[in-house]
């Protein structure tokens, strides 16, 4: 009886867990895709957090993570490179997620509003969000990404780990 | 402990398993090396991707172009309630902005007056558009030009000449916070349009359909007018 809840709840996991690559794989194709076929509107938006005053850096910086994101989309919803893509994802989330907290708090203090109440388009591909939720949709991409990178999610992948352990 | 070092062991206190690797915390840490380089592969590879697909597609931006001449720090943050009465308004802070980069800005109802002047049927004053080709075909001034100022080369070909030959050419855009209008004065101004007949409409479209004016959709001199409301 214990063996069989064990199994079914190993089952209930592994299923889990596919669906979360299934799920961070389309959440960055659609927001690669979103921004990479309005790359303009995405340049405006990212010229708002002063990053730099190079138009050759910030062109390409506007230029290549959409593209970056739909690769790693597809990288999860395929299977490939699992946890290396997992790890790429969350050492771009970081920074990023601190970027757009810096500017919220820019708002919050330049319109004397409730930090919640700030809403602006952080160009992260959804449009104008409200900051909390924007936090929160953040929290939970690099929950799943977490989980991705323990190792979670290996059904219906094509190649898990692109780099072998040597024999 | 050096940078990786200490990313070889954040990354192992976060593995649960790796069925592949040896038990114990020599396996672990071979795994997370193994993660930490093939996580370095995909951002290789991604990266070579996303060039790659900007260069291929069709609306992939230029590198090395400098999308915003009129300056690359970002447009001005929203004023802070309560300010006091010696503050300048936004209308002064705008056209002291536009004097510092050489621009003139329109006065207060002159674009109306302007559009409705006869020469305006001459093309010598020439209203241009400068946002891109979605929002031009959703409604425009009646008879202006279309210039984008990010694909400027697609438009040059049409505008210049009508520019060149223009008394006054006045460059909009949405109002409020855009400065494409600005970009778009800049590039004209840099190819040889004289900065004495160029002229920004700061108050741009939306100003234009809150004053009631008629508004062309689809492309230039279409006739299909949205009427101004009664």
């Amino acid at each position: 009886m214990k063996t069989g809840q064990t199994s079914w709840s190993r089952v209930a996991v592994n299923v889990s867990a596919v669906l979360a690559r299934w799920l961070l794989g389309a959440v960055f194709l659609y927001m690669g895709l979103s921004k990479a076929l309005h790359p303009v509107d995405f340049l405006k938006l990212l010229r708002q957090y002063d990053l730099t005053q190079s138009p050759l850096l910030l062109n390409s910086l506007t230029a290549t993570l959409p593209w970056f994101e739909v690769f790693c989309g597809l990288l999860l919803l395929l299977g490939i490179a699992v946890r290396g893509t997992a790890l790429t994802l969350i050492v771009m989330l970081v920074p990023f997620t601190l970027l757009v907290l810096h500017r919220a708090l820019l708002l919050h203090t330049a319109l004397a509003i409730p930090f919640c109440a700030v809403k602006f388009d952080c160009g992260c591909g959804n449009g104008t969000e409200l900051i909390c939720r924007k936090l929160s949709e953040n929290l939970l991409l690099f929950a799943l990404s977490a989980a991705l990178l323990a190792g979670r999610g290996r059904q219906f992948s094509l190649r898990f780990s692109l780099i072998k352990p040597s024999a | 402990m050096s940078h990786g070092g200490k990313l070889v062991h954040a990354v192992r206190e976060i593995l649960v398993k790796d069925n592949s690797s040896q038990a114990g915390n020599v396996g672990r840490t071979h795994a997370a090396g193994r993660i930490i380089r093939e996580a370095a592969l995909v951002a290789i590879l991604g990266a070579a991707f996303a060039f790659a697909a900007n260069q291929v597609s069709p609306l992939g931006l230029a590198l090395t172009r400098d999308y915003f001449p009129a300056g690359t720090a970002s447009p001005a943050q929203p004023a802070v309630a309560g300010t006091n009465s010696g503050a300048v308004t936004p209308a002064q802070f705008l056209a002291e902005q536009m004097k510092e980069k050489g621009l003139q800005l329109l006065e207060d109802g002159k674009a109306a007056r302007l559009f409705h002047d006869p020469r305006f049927k001459q093309d010598i004053i020439v209203f241009i558009d400068a946002r891109d080709e979605e929002h031009y075909q959703q409604g425009h001034i009646p008879g202006a030009y279309e210039f984008d100022p990010y694909r400027p080369e697609k438009y040059f070909d049409t505008v210049l000449p009508v520019c060149q030959k223009a008394e006054q050419v006045v460059v909009y855009c949405n109002g409020g916070d855009c400065d494409d209008s600005e970009s778009a004065a800049i590039l004209l101004r840099d190819v040889g349009i004289s900065n004495q007949k160029l002229f920004i409409f700061g108050g741009g479209i939306t100003e234009w359909t809150a004053n009631n004016q008629p508004v062309e959709t689809g492309a230039r001199n279409s006739g299909n007018l949205r009427k101004p409301n009664p």
